[in-house]
């Protein structure tokens, strides 16, 4: 349990109201924020630097995800757009625009030249990076609802929709997994070896998938998640299940029998973002209340 | 610049006067302007810029800063290239002598920019022609300069490579002037001046304040000599082509070229480094962008890192002193306009003497500015966010998977493991060849076990034995009669099946399967028990056939199970004929395995719920059964199954939940086409490559309404028909307030193919005439039968609607007039049909000319759609009794023209017809994935469906939509 994350390091103070979203980067130096201020900032959230703010958002920034170079950032928000940055110079090389409503997640892929956006136009939308078209790879709306969260690994894109599926869309095999959860999901995240997935819904209730049979493994209850798009992560090692809770508490459970090891004050609001560094025992946590948090252990 | 430095600096010379100068001026200007306005008559005013010159003149006087110092007398100077397109600019000039150009050929007139530039513009523009009067060129550099002038026009003339002037101007003669190295060899240094005094008493002045200013702001160190020096110094270079900051700073190696002139900085060695500056910015040439905001060319510097060139640092401070000086530079190049605001220099323009100087910082502007702009995107380069340091190395590297490594002692050649049963019985010895007994039926009924048993292995030796252990017959499985003669026969047959290769499949079966009538193998197939086989046997039926067929089965279906189960099926929910179906066919799916069709059977109406319910209730029926089977419990099974789901029914409520549970999360999988893009940026072969793009998949009836390929068009009579009712409903309810409700439902329901919403609409047609005949001449039998078939669809649509109307929750009076919202006044259906029939005629009379044409193609089509109305239109019908006989008449009528019936209470021809649709529709839906179950469903359903399983449907139907949208 000394590994856990529970000594807050720092405070990274600069976003003005909520922020929505909270991202390391692809080797945990940096982190990005985002939020209803409309501003993206990069932070170095082990020396509690604020070290570049990006502006262009007309409304919210809900979502953010960095390339693995650092060179290149892509956002959305409740302009119902895409952005997709340089990162040193801080200009938009593209928009993206398609999208009928608020982009709620987005994702770059592996090799950074393809951006996966899920909307609440019930639809997700792959675009592409590398050449100038600003048209949508394709459009994917087999969902019945908002398309809340979005992961990618090498061959799928999976997201959670707020019809209560999680949909495995396998591009190699050129086929629909469809898990219905029976909840409206919040949140997805992949566990780091890529077995399971881990959903939130909105019955405050944090669920364990196989991603091969689609079977429930573990459940985590505690927390309260009823309204929120909140997001939730499993530890880098995927032995605890992380998870923010509307009171703005914080919550551990363990991977296995689903006790809840922690349970700390983080945020004195809903905690909207949690996000673990890659390699080390550290996390960043965003909040309504408009501060960022470092966690160490 | 130079007041901050006032403390530090010792001051030589006179300080400028300009700002006094100016200002009294100005103040003079005011002063005379305001008096003159009120004094002077208008055409005697002046007019002076704001700083009290007059700048222009009267026409005669020429022009703008015509003239000769504002004279028309001119020096022949002024219109040379007529530089100023005035009407005016003939002002100075001078009539030339004429020449003949008979000895002197015309000259090629080579015309360049300075052919019509002034002197002095020239001056400004290139350095290199401004010259100093022979008689001071003590270095001889005019001298020189005129040489190399001349020599420029020559290779002018020549062709060159590198067109323009640009080249010349760049070169400077390397070596110095004769008078230099004799001045040097008489002990003169550089820097030294040469007293020479006759300078104009004015320029003097101003070079006097000039050089204090620049020893103001020389930094003390570079400034070798002193003071006095610089100012010799500068008094000496004052009139030569060189800037004359490169004659201070004496061991800057560089020399800088700008686009326009160069600068030089004379070396100690005796070698000259050109560095050509190429013009790097945006501006226009010439183009100062700080001309008037100094302070910002000093604040751009300012955020140049420090890693410049040592020269230029050298030089800056040089450079800030001067442009401290001179807050204001003139665009070179170029006259300055009339408007133009100008500094005090402007008052100089016909000073000749040392124009010069604002040239000198112009053409060094440039070149510094094309040095910042080399300088910002190599800083761009690398140094990106302060703080920031962007991955060297990214993680997504091609990973590479190395061979597994081949144990040593590995053996590459595959050795089969003896563990397979047939294998180890084949190494048995064999049995002794035994003579087949003398009962030819016995011999040929071994032989027949013997090849099921060897097929379908030792559980049907079992089972048969136990089955038939009162027959006689069956005496060898139990050691009795023939019982070697079926080990042997046993023996050889495994033998045979071991190595038995397709031939033997094909041989054997295709000619035996003539034998198959249809009603043994529907027997077979079907519930038939097995029992009867073996009663089969013991009468009449030829042993060796039945055997045949047992082993031909064995030979079809692999599953060995797969055939005894039937047979042992009870009925446990015979009060339900339904509901056994549901259980035979999951029967039928648990032990022949195979494609599990989910919805199959029409248990798609139940909720999810209700059918996982079933499942569990099945289950345990087929539990039950197969106990009883097994441990021959006989025939209590029906009734304890039954009770069994009784009891689970109590439970339901409390079972549900756990269902719930159970039941998420469920996994469904569909078909899913990646962009082939897509794979590409993911790396990934498209597993569609090469495929033809998948049959759209109509997301809802609705919309696949609107992408309808136009077969209607060539459509016949009962399509047509059809289309009247789609249109009449649809022409109804499309003012209400539920359109969109009342639509979907209609479409969900009742349609199969999808129908053109605006052929529906627009194209239709009807007939007016026609409906007259239906009363009047009821003779001709085809127009008979249109208007019999037009009236009903009006009728029934009639009717339709009001079905609709309460399913929705709308209550609709029968006989009343519709309500307001209705734009249209809604008839009886018969008025209706008349109404829209007289709209549509024309078009209908050009669809029936086309009717006929392609009835086959269209028949599918329209056939499905006619019965699926009627059979809504039946349900309707229930509800409502009026005008039954009419209309059971007509459709009497319509069934003798097109043997498509109504549902139910129509014959049985008609019946027929469905059904042969039916299956053809069944095949086409196999295309559709997901659809066809919907819709399968959708056919078999009994008219006594309830409201609420339509407004289910109609939900499903509108999140088929929203599933189908790619």
């Amino acid at each position: 349990m000394s590994g856990l994350p529970k000594k807050e390091t720092n405070v990274l103070k600069g976003h003005e109201g909520a922020v929505l979203t909270a991202r390391f980067n692809g080797d945990g130096n940096y982190c990005l924020t985002g939020g209803k201020d409309r501003t993206i900032r990069l932070w170095n959230p082990h020396r509690g630097i604020h070290i570049k703010t990006y502006k262009a958002h007309a409304r919210e920034v809900r979502d953010v995800h960095v390339t693995s170079d650092n060179s290149k950032i892509c956002s959305c928000g409740g302009d119902r757009q895409l952005f997709y940055w340089d990162v040193s110079s801080g200009r938009v090389i593209r928009k993206f625009r398609g999208h009928d409503s608020e982009v709620n997640a987005v994702k770059f892929n592996e090799y950074a030249s393809v951006v996966v956006s899920a909307g609440y136009d019930r639809s997700l939308r792959a675009w592409d990076c590398r050449s100038h078209s600003i048209e949508p790879i394709q459009i994917i709306d087999t969902f019945m609802d908002s398309v809340m969260s979005v992961c990618l690994t090498k061959t799928e894109i999976i997201a959670g929709s707020v019809d209560g599926t999680v949909r495995t869309f396998d591009i190699r095999m050129g086929r629909e997994l469809s898990d219905d959860l029976g909840q409206p999901v919040n949140c997805i995240s992949l566990s780091n070896d890529g077995n399971c997935v881990l959903a939130s819904c909105l019955d405050s209730t944090l669920r364990l998938l196989d991603r091969t049979t689609g079977e429930l493994l573990q459940e985590y209850k505690g927390h309260t998640c009823k309204s929120f798009k909140m997001d939730c992560c499993l530890t880098n090692s995927d032995a605890h299940v992380i998870g923010g809770s509307e009171d703005g508490y914080l919550f551990i459970w363990d991977l296995v029998d689903a006790s809840v090891v922690s349970k700390f004050r983080a945020h004195s609001s809903v905690v909207t973002s949690v996000s673990y560094h890659p390699k080390d025992d550290c996390m960043i946590t965003a909040s309504v209340d408009g501060s960022v948090r470092v966690w160490k252990a | 610049m130079a007041t901050e430095d006032d403390d530090d600096f010792v001051f030589y010379g006179t300080p400028i006067e300009r700002e006094e100068d100016t200002i009294s001026r100005k103040r003079k200007s005011v002063a005379e302007a305001s008096g003159q306005l009120r004094t002077v008559p208008a055409h005697k005013q002046e007019v002076r810029d704001e700083e009290g010159r007059r700048r222009f003149h009267g026409a005669f006087s020429g022009g703008f800063s015509a003239g000769y110092f504002n004279t028309v007398g001119s020096k022949e100077g002024f219109c040379k290239g007529g530089s100023y397109l005035t009407p005016n600019n003939f002002a100075g000039w001078t009539p030339q002598t004429f020449t003949s150009s008979r000895k002197k050929r015309a000259e090629i007139i080579q015309q360049d920019v300075t052919t019509y530039l002034d002197e002095d513009e020239k001056a400004e523009m290139v350095g290199n022609s401004l010259g100093t009067s022979m008689q001071f060129d003590t270095f001889g550099f005019t001298a020189a300069e005129i040489a190399r002038s001349q020599s420029e026009k020559e290779q002018n003339q020549r062709p060159s490579a590198i067109p323009g002037p640009a080249p010349d101007e760049l070169i400077v003669p390397a070596t110095d002037p004769i008078g230099v190295r004799l001045m040097l060899k008489m002990g003169w240094r550089r820097g030294q001046s040469i007293k020479s005094s006759k300078t104009n008493a004015r320029s003097d002045a101003r070079r006097e304040a000039r050089k204090a200013f620049l020893a103001l702001s020389e930094d003390a160190k570079t400034h070798a000599s002193d003071s006095k020096d610089a100012e010799d110094a500068i008094e000496t270079v004052a009139e030569l082509p060189i800037d004359d900051i490169s004659q201070l700073p004496k061991s800057t190696p560089v020399r800088i070229l700008s686009c326009f002139s160069c600068a030089y900085v004379s070396c100690h060695s005796d070698f000259h480094v050109y560095v050509l500056n190429p013009k790097q910015d945006m501006h226009g040439l010439g183009y100062d962008p700080f001309k008037g905001a100094p302070e910002f060319r000093d604040n751009k510097r300012s955020h140049l890192p420090g890693n410049r060139e040592s020269g230029h640092k050298r030089l800056q401070p040089k450079k800030d002193g001067l442009f401290s000086f001179k807050s204001i530079n003139v665009a070179p190049g170029f006259g300055t306009g009339a408007l133009e605001d100008l500094d005090v220099e402007d008052e100089d323009v016909y000073a000749t003497g040392y124009e010069f100087e604002a040239f000198v910082e112009e053409v060094e502007e440039p070149s510094r500015l094309a040095i910042e702009d080399k300088k910002k995107p190599s800083v761009k380069e690398h140094g990106s966010l302060p703080g920031f340091k962007a991955a060297t190395s990214s993680d997504n590297q091609l990973e590479r998977f190395d061979p597994p490594v081949v144990p040593k002692d590995f053996v590459p050649r595959h050795k089969f493991p003896v563990t397979h049963e047939v294998n180890r019985k084949l190494t048995e010895v064999p049995p002794a060849e035994v003579p087949p007994p003398v009962d030819n039926k016995l011999k040929v009924l071994i032989e027949g076990v013997a090849t099921l048993v060897a097929r379908c292995g030792t559980v049907f030796e079992e089972l048969s034995r136990e089955k038939n252990q009162s027959n006689p017959l069956f005496d060898f499985l139990n050691g009795g009669n023939g019982h070697d003669y079926y080990k042997r026969k046993l023996w050889e047959a495994r033998e045979k099946h071991n190595d038995k290769t397709k031939p033997f499949f094909n041989e054997k079966v295709i000619p035996n399967a003539q034998k198959m009538t249809a009603e043994s193998r529907g027997n077979i197939l079907g519930e038939k028990p097995l029992q009867r086989t073996v009663k089969d046997i013991k009468t009449d039926v030829p042993a060796t056939e039945v055997v045949n067929l047992q082993f031909h089965l064995s030979d079809t279906f692999t599953e060995p199970l797969s055939f005894v189960e039937p047979t042992e099926i009870t009925k446990p929910f015979q009060h339900d004929p339904a509901k056994q179906e549901r259980f035979e066919q999951y029967l039928k799916e648990k032990y022949h395995g195979g494609l599990r069709t989910k919805d199959a059977g029409g248990s798609s109406k139940m909720s999810e719920a209700a059918r996982a319910r079933e499942r569990l209730e099945f289950e345990a029926a087929a539990e039950a059964v197969t106990q009883r089977k097994w441990g021959k419990e006989g025939q209590s099974s029906s009734q304890q199954i039954l009770g069994a789901s009784a009891g689970r029914g109590a439970q339901a409520s409390l079972a549900e939940e756990v269902i719930k549970k159970s039941m998420f999360p469920k996994r469904e999988e569909f078909q899913w086409r990646p962009a082939s893009l897509l794979c590409k940026r993911f790396d990934l072969i498209d597993p569609y490559m090469g495929k033809p793009p998948p049959p759209p998949r109509f997301r809802s009836k609705l919309d696949s309404l609107i992408s309808m390929p136009d077969y209607v068009k060539a459509a016949k009579e009962e399509e047509k028909t059809n289309l009247n009712k789609f249109s009449s409903t649809q022409a109804d309810e499309q003012n209400g307030t539920n359109v969109m409700d009342v639509e979907e439902n209609v479409e969900v329901e009742n349609v199969e193919r999808p129908v053109d919403l605006y052929k529906a609409i627009f194209s239709d047609d009807s007939d007016d005439e026609e409906e007259s005949t239906n009363t009047n001449q009821p003779n001709d039998p085809k127009t008979k039968i249109e208007v019999a078939n037009t009236a009903l669809t009006r009728i029934v649509a009639g009717d339709f609607l009001e079905s609709l109307g309460k399913e929705l929750g709308l209550e609709v009076p029968p006989d009343q007039p519709y309500p307001e919202k209705h734009a249209k006044p809604q008839p009886t259906p018969k008025e209706t049909a008349q109404e829209i029939q007289q709209v549509r005629q024309e078009k209908r009379e050009e669809i029936d000319s086309n009717a006929h044409k392609d009835i086959k193609g269209s028949k599918n089509d329209t056939a499905e759609l006619d019965h699926q109305i009627e059979k809504k239109v039946t349900k309707v019908k229930r509800d409502k009794n009026s005008s039954e006989d009419e209309r059971s008449h007509k459709r009497s009528k319509r069934h003798s023209r097109r043997s498509s019936g109504s549902d139910g209470d129509t014959s049985d021809s008609s019946d027929g017809y469905r059904d042969r649709h039916r299956s053809r529709h069944k095949e086409r839906k196999k295309e559709h994935r997901k659809h066809s179950k919907h819709r399968k469903h959708k056919t078999h359903e009994s008219t006594s469906r309830s409201r609420h399983s339509a407004d289910k449907e109609y939900g499903d139907g509108k999140r088929e939509k929203r599933r189908y949208r790619d």
